[in-house]
């Protein structure tokens, strides 16, 4: 970012935000600035930039606390939070070790963009991944999720933004040290549902497509799964020292993380060190820092499953001789075999690692201004480095069907940086019963990244692994499409004043320019404002002693935000590289593939949030309601092109979308007696209705890129089935020429003639848009305690919406019912079993699978799933303190024990939810990324884990 | 604020000749998505005369054999490749004419472009009538704008104003030798406008009333008739022949085909592949598998039956089963996935002469040999039909030359584990041409696999092909000429004299594949004994068949000569179950509409436009 374009609106917001700066205010700390209520138990709120009691907050914003977080012994705070917060959406994409899921904060905004949420770590935005923070380290997450809230950070806040705050000490604090742990086992949820030998040998039969192979037999009745699924360890251990000094504090710590997957050789491990300080070293001055690195080891996260679940049950998993088969045919496939044996026996044959060093840091300064009481100014500087360092090696003949295969190796690197700068003035005063607080800002942030990867064919010796490329003597491949490199840069003006008049009206009023180096010149900067306002009715006259009522608040807010989230370079256009041989000579080619776009610019949403927050019957009873429309306009996405434009793809600003919400959380304490028995019980329900409401080509619908108008953003377009073709259903020629009886039947919307029959066949005419959003969503817990023990369950459910199961459908290749593979376990129809939901196998296809096959991978997404149950003890402190223990508490964990109420769950044993992307874990990736869906991932696990949390 | 891009090439690389040289070396690459491929071998053999779908056949193939498995439509996926991978290239092809000039390029490589743009034009309009002429930029114009909607240009359009004109100076200004290994020269462009004046001829003439789309008047806008084009594809194709610059007809079409002769003289156009680079190739190269995808070499797999089922027994008295051709990387064996059979008149009647023609033994597997010492057996004999010995190297399956005798077929998948047949004192399973049947016939050895890499071991039969596909042979002038003189044009050399040059090759032998063995003989005066006095377009599609077959030509050479109906209506073959050797006659649909495909349904979503427009996009008859 080494040039600043001030368009004259710009200039207009910089002026706005400076002025809200009170320069000439006169002096008067009131001994008023405390709470009206003495009796009521502060929550102080993160709100960026600064805090806010939550009595005082007028934006949306949800908060958990560390205790809660613990309640969830997890490696990252993504599973923690699952459940836990309405509106926030953890959507998981990977069952692997270390895997981090995907947040998403009151629905899909945009389209192609990142709908990611901005991660705030102590005040710095955060560009590592959610997997480099411990759980342990945090004192509290907040969440912004409204225009109001979320506008000081701007545009990178436009999908909301979690707020992190890691654990520090308090000043004059004595040293205290604490240690968190846990350890426990993972088993798999369910078995992957595919067909026993028996049942495999039948639909081969049935299907009459594939013969068995030299290997194959029918009495044979390999179960594969147990041949490779195993029990996973995990544990934590987190040690910390806090304290304070008289004008200081600090917080120092390390932790350690370990996973083994029920993947064979995957594991994951993490070792973090953090460390904070505070320290004023004159009236004036503090200054500060946290820093928090980690380090962190993948082993075999490319290992995966799903060849195995495809292998035919009829082999023997073992030779004549009684050694392991390292090589099958089965049907027409010669299959190098993986099994848990195989793949533990490799030793230095095998390797697959990625080591990953990050390191966040935060610098700060702190000027009290004097002469101007509550000026500040504070110098924000966050550092970060992330580098990344992966290796993979393949033994002569390892894992191939060829004894002969060279061995191979590949290397890769990446690194990040990014740094960010902030100036920040801030001011905070109570004149009577009027209270500001104004906050302006100046920032800038770059981010840079480069990556890189080589790899080599036989590597001499298995001990070189991937350690030395230099001594490979077969080619050595640098595919530039697997090198990367970008620069980013953001720039941001902004202007925040809160105001409260007598604890009872609340203003906040926020302005922020933004230029983002990723758009097209000429569109790089927007200007977007944002108020909101709240109305603290317990505090008027008439209710304020009211025992029933101890708060009511009412809040309104409407705000813009922004999205610049593309790629950078997207507004030049790209060619491809590709690799081309004239007979002994190597070259290389480019084509065109992404179209430029000179006009590029900004995604902005309005959206409008209206809240009521109560806390009732002497705070017995507490919630929150929240009601908010997002209305975002110029669209960011990538769109796939016609052919016939000799171009793939472009990223545009194109159409409007609409997100339409309800949120309602409620948490009551039923009895509530510290030294005998309490229960706590809380809920939250979400709703989120999402559409697309115009395309900015004029049309109503992009049938290419699954985007219809009034639609579910997240949409899919395909047959509708209503069933299976059966002896005596009329037109059966008619619709499907050369169908069979026992395919599957989908819906046809074609007109008929005069004489009854259809006039066409089926064809795409007749495919359907099917929404795929749930109804709703929602989390519950509950806890109880007796005396020291306490019990607490934590659960999430889900109504409606679509859950994709790509073992069903056709993009997985398990449920082909050709019998060429094994397949899922399904019911199919044969004469004598026609009223089922498969079709018959070796009917009428359309590629490997059955016609419209993709239709049964749909589901009914909805669910009741208990997460956790945990059972703790908390020692007396009376008989601590003899031992100089300050707490002590012992728990177990179970994680993922139950599930009703799923139909996926009835048909499949599965867990419910998603484990990939719907562009991952399919023989053939067919949904959108963004799309999550079941595929051959690492099979959900139960976990069991017992911890113990010290203090002294 | 400001942007660099540092890890990849943005469209402005267009306009430097380092970026042209690498946008035409896309357009050789872009080959590879079609040419390998086995779904568009698929879409270029199954439903016509020479092939079917095989037992392991998925809908890709049914559908295509138009035999009542479906019908072909928007959606049907081998129809769509064409329209789905030639447009980046025409795309980039503009670019680099467009550009080229500016900055001074040779205009010997700007008409390397110029070929392809015409040759991917030429593969649009034969496949769908007519194409847009306009990507977004103006006719023929290079387009990095992102349009969404399209008009198609009428067939004629197409032709005289992209296809003939870019070929005509290409052949003009590329070089007479290639300048890189399969680069493209005057003669492969005289080859391609030979061709293309020859099917617009067949296309002004329509002489079965087969119908074009967009809708057009049959005149020619130059004012030229079929005739003129005719003379004109029978003068270019003779000026090839009689100006072969580097190429040449092979000796024997067995030279012409064996793995370890690619890239010979008489290759003129091929997608490449490489053994020595998995990252040039595009494909692994010692994988366990191979994609089985673009832009990977996988064609000869969709008709390689599954011949390790075959089996033989290590016991001389007791059957005790063992497989003993196993999965090798050899150009007789690779991998099989039985997708695609021969039918059995292609065995019997295109094939009928199978003595004195090499090209029966050039094109097919007939016979499977032992291989099991490879795979580490260490058996020296094992006992096969009739319980006798056989040793490796040895025939494990004959397929029979004709019907003259009757094996004895088990009734089920048998001893042979196949299926196959014995006949008395033969060690060898047989299976009669009246035997063929969708699960077992005999394989595709033309383009097979071959590798270097076997040591003494089978190999790696499972990775895509490291054989380059071939587009286009020396030998096709000949052919093109003969039909020009065929349909009328005036011929210094007879259509007779022409095809006689290719058939006397085909007389000659020097190595028979179905005996593994030395095969010195010269038929040649035989071969042409039995040409007919008298040339006909049946007789030249019925030569091109012997020499092209499993090469991709078919489905267009009976589109342009309108007689796609006639020669592919019925079929026969036996079923899918081993041991069934009893011939069915299939009866398939094909219509006039057939003879376009259809637009690809992902075409039409990704337009922008009204219902109504794009219902009119399509080719009638698939709505």
């Amino acid at each position: 970012m080494n040039r600043f374009h001030f368009a004259k609106t710009n200039r207009a917001a910089i002026f706005f935000a400076m002025a809200l700066l009170p320069s000439s205010l006169a002096y008067s700390q009131s001994k008023k600035d405390t709470v009206a209520k003495e009796n009521k138990i502060e929550e102080v709120i993160v709100i960026g930039y600064g805090t806010q009691k939550k009595e005082a907050v007028t934006g949306s914003v949800s908060s958990l606390g560390g205790t809660a977080l613990k309640e969830v012994p997890s490696a990252n705070i993504t599973d923690a939070i699952q459940g836990r917060l309405p509106g926030v959406d953890i959507g998981r994409t990977s069952t692997k070790p270390g895997a981090v899921q995907q947040i998403r904060i009151r629905g899909e905004r945009s389209l192609t963009g990142s709908n990611d949420p901005l991660i705030v770590l102590d005040g710095i935005p955060f560009v590592g991944s959610l997997g480099d923070i411990s759980p342990s380290d945090i004192k509290s997450l907040d969440i912004l999720k409204d225009a109001s809230a979320t506008a000081i950070y701007g545009s990178r806040g436009a999908n909301g933004v979690i707020l992190i705050t890691t654990n520090r000490g308090s000043k004059g604090q004595k040293a205290r040290f604490t240690y968190n742990g846990y350890t426990g086992f993972q088993t798999i949820f369910s078995k992957y549902p595919v067909m026993d030998g028996p049942k495999f040998a039948k639909l081969r039969a049935d299907a009459k497509m594939f013969t068995n192979a030299q290997d194959e037999f029918n009495d044979i009745n390999t179960d594969w799964q147990d041949k490779y699924y195993g029990v996973g360890l995990m544990m934590n251990h987190d040690v910390g020292v806090t304290g304070g000094s008289e004008k200081g504090n600090y917080n120092f710590g390390v932790a350690y993380f370990q996973q083994n997957g029920v993947v064979p050789l995957q594991s994951y491990k993490r070792l973090s060190i953090r460390g904070s300080l505070d320290q004023e070293i004159s009236k004036f001055i503090k200054v500060g820092f946290s820093t928090n690195s980690n380090f962190s080891i993948n082993d075999f996260n490319g290992v995966s499953g799903a060849p195995m679940l495809g292998y035919s049950p009829l082999v023997s998993p073992y030779n004549a001789d009684g050694s392991p088969k390292t090589v099958m045919y089965s049907a027409i496939d010669q299959t190098a075999l993986q099994t848990r044996g195989i793949l533990e026996n490799l030793g230095d044959a095998y390797a697959d690692r990625t080591n990953a060093f990050s390191s966040y840091n935060n610098l700060y300064g702190e000027l009290k201004i004097p002469g101007v009481e509550g000026l500040k100014y504070r110098l924000n500087v966050g550092l970060t480095y992330r580098n990344s360092n992966s290796g993979s090696y393949t033994g002569t003949g390892i894992l191939n069907v060829n004894p002969d295969t060279e061995s191979s190796a590949g290397i890769g690197n990446s690194l990040t940086t990014q740094w960010v700068l902030e100036n920040i003035l801030s001011y905070d005063r109570t004149f009577g019963k009027h209270k500001i607080s104004a906050t302006a800002l100046y920032s800038a942030e770059q981010t840079k990244y480069n990556s890189s990867y080589i790899s080599a064919r036989d590597v001499p010796i298995d001990a070189f692994q991937y350690f030395n490329l230099g001594h490979a003597q077969g080619e050595v491949t640098i595919d530039p499409n697997n090198q990367g490199y970008y620069k980013r840069g953001l720039m941001s003006f902004m202007g925040r004043a809160l105001y409260q008049y007598d604890n009872r009206y609340m203003l906040t009023a926020t302005v922020r320019s933004d230029g983002a180096s990723v758009l097209a010149k000429g569109h790089q900067w927007h200007t977007y404002p944002a108020v909101s306002v709240g109305w603290n009715i317990a505090n008027e006259n008439f209710l304020k002693d009211s025992k029933y009522i101890n708060l009511l608040k009412l809040r309104a807010g409407f705000g813009q935000t922004s999205n610049q989230s593309v790629g950078p370079y997207t507004t030049f256009g790209s060619l491809s590289t590709v690799p081309y041989n004239f007979g002994d000579e190597f070259v290389i080619g480019n084509y065109v593939n992404t179209a430029s776009n000179a006009r590029l610019g900004w995604e902005f949403s309005k959206t409008w949030n209206y809240g009521l927050d109560f806390t009732l019957l002497n705070r017995r009873i507490s919630g929150t309601v929240e009601y908010y429309i997002t209305k975002t306009e110029q669209l960011l996405l990538s769109k796939g092109l016609p052919a016939s434009s000799g171009l793939g793809s472009v990223t545009e600003n194109v159409g409007a979308s609409e997100n339409k919400g309800l949120e309602i959380s409620l948490n009551g304490v039923i009895f509530d007696n510290p030294d005998g028995f309490s229960w706590e019980i809380g809920g939250n329900l979400y709703a989120n209705r999402n559409k697309i409401t115009s395309l900015a080509s004029g049309t109503d619908r992009n049938e290419g890129n699954l985007w219809f108008v009034g639609h579910n953003i997240n949409a899919l377009y395909d047959y509708q089935y209503v069933g299976l073709w059966q002896h005596g259903d009329p037109y059966l020629s008619v619709l499907e020429p050369g169908g069979n009886v026992g395919m599957i039947k989908v819906l046809y919307t074609g007109g008929y003639n005069a004489d009854g029959t259809p006039v066409r066949a089926i064809g795409p005419a007749d495919r359907q848009i099917i929404d795929t959003n749930p109804d709703f969503m929602g989390g519950f817990n509950t806890r109880l305690a007796y005396k020291n023990i306490d019990l607490s369950v934590v659960g999430a459910f889900q109504k409606g919406g679509v859950l994709i199961s790509t073992l069903y459908g056709s993009s997985g290749y398990l449920n082909r019912l050709s019998g060429r593979g094994n397949n899922v376990d399904v019911d199919y129809w044969t004469e004598e079993n026609p009223n089922v939901r498969y079709p018959k196998p070796g009917g009428m296809m359309s590629g490997d699978n059955p016609k419209y096959g993709s239709t049964l991978g749909l589901f009914d997404g909805s669910y009741v799933k208990i997460r956790t149950i945990t059972l703790g003890y908390n020692f007396n402190r009376n008989t601590l303190e003899n031992l100089g223990v300050n707490s002590l508490r012992l728990y177990v964990t179970v994680q993922n024990p139950f599930v009703f109420g799923s139909p996926y769950y009835r048909e499949s044993g599965m867990d419910p939810e998603p484990n990939s992307r719907g562009n991952e874990n399919q023989a053939v990736n067919s949904y959108k990324s963004n799309q999550l869906v079941i595929g051959t991932n690492n099979p959900s696990t139960r976990n069991y884990m017992m911890g113990l949390n010290l203090t002294f | 604020m400001d942007e660099q891009p540092r890890g990849i090439y943005t469209p402005e690389d267009f306009t430097t000749e380092r970026g042209i040289t690498q946008g035409v070396t896309a357009l050789y690459r872009q080959m590879r998505m079609l040419y390998g491929n086995g779904y568009f071998l698929n879409s270029t053999m199954t439903g016509t005369d020479e092939a079917t779908w095989g037992k392991d056949a998925d809908g890709n193939f049914k559908v295509l054999d138009m035999s009542n498995n479906g019908n072909i439509d928007s959606s049907t996926f081998p129809t769509s490749m064409v329209w789905g991978s030639v447009f980046p290239a025409i795309n980039s092809a503009n670019g680099v004419i467009q550009n080229g000039p500016l900055i001074n390029v040779p205009e010997s490589l700007i008409s390397e472009a110029r070929f392809f743009r015409s040759f991917y034009y030429f593969l649009l309009v034969q496949t769908y009538g007519g194409a847009p002429l306009d990507l977004g930029a103006g006719e023929l114009a290079f387009n990095i704008s992102p349009t969404t909607t399209s008009v198609r240009n009428t067939v004629s359009e197409v032709y005289t104003k992209a296809i003939f004109p870019d070929l005509i100076k290409a052949i003009d200004n590329l070089p007479a030798s290639p300048r890189v290994t399969g680069g493209v020269t005057k003669n492969v462009a005289r080859l391609y406008l030979s061709k293309a004046y020859l099917t617009y001829a067949w296309w002004l003439q329509n002489p079965n009333s087969i119908p074009t789309y967009p809708e057009t008047s049959r005149t020619d806008p130059d004012g030229h008739n079929a005739q003129w084009y005719f003379q004109k594809a029978y003068d270019i194709a003779l000026d090839g022949i009689n100006n072969p610059g580097p190429y040449a007809l092979q000796p024997t079409y067995y030279n012409l085909n064996v793995g370890s002769n690619d890239r010979n003289k008489e290759c003129m156009l091929y997608a490449d592949h490489t053994e020595t680079s998995a990252y040039y190739n595009e494909g692994v190269i010692q994988a366990s598998y191979g994609d089985g995808w673009s832009p990977n070499n996988f064609a000869a797999w969709m008709m390689t039956w599954n011949y390790p089922n075959i089996r033989s027994s290590t016991s001389s008295t007791s059957w005790s089963a063992v497989s003993s051709v196993q999965r090798a990387a050899a150009q007789d064996l690779g991998r099989p996935w039985t997708r695609m059979a021969p039918t059995i008149e292609v065995i019997k009647n295109t094939f009928a002469d199978k003595t004195n023609d090499s090209r029966y033994d050039g094109t097919f597997v007939t016979t499977y040999r032992g291989n099991w010492d490879k795979a580490g057996m260490t058996q020296t004999t094992l006992y096969n039909a009739n319980n006798l010995p056989v040793h490796p190297g040895d025939a494990i399956l004959t397929f029979l030359n004709d019907d003259s005798v009757s094996p004895t077929y088990s009734t089920n998948a048998g001893n042979s584990n196949i299926g196959a047949g014995t006949l008395p004192g033969r060690a060898d399973w047989v299976i009669a041409p009246n035997g063929i049947s969708r699960v077992v016939y005999p394989g595709i050895w033309k383009i097979g696999t071959y590798r270097t890499d076997n040591g003494s071991g089978l190999g790696y039969p499972n990775p895509s092909l490291t054989r380059p596909f071939v587009a286009a042979k020396f030998s096709e002038f000949y052919f093109l000429a003969a039909e020009a003189a065929v349909k009328g044009a005036s011929a210094s050399v007879s259509a007779r004299d022409l095809i006689n040059v290719i058939r006397a090759r085909a007389g000659k032998w020097v190595w028979s594949v179905s005996g593994n063995v030395a095969k010195v003989q010269d038929n040649s005066a035989a071969m042409i004994a039995a040409t007919p006095n008298t040339i006909t377009v049946d007789y030249i599609l019925a030569e091109r068949s012997r020499e092209y077959y499993g090469e991709g030509y078919r489905w267009y050479d009976l589109v342009r000569t309108q007689k796609w109906e006639e020669y592919a209506a019925t079929y026969k073959i036996a079923g899918t179950a081993y041991g069934d050797h009893n011939p069915q006659t299939v009866t398939r649909n094909i219509q006039k509409f057939h003879y376009l495909r259809p637009i690809p349904q992902g075409q039409l979503d990704a337009m922008e436009v009204s219902a109504d427009i794009k219902a009119k996009y399509q080719n009638p008859g698939y709505n």
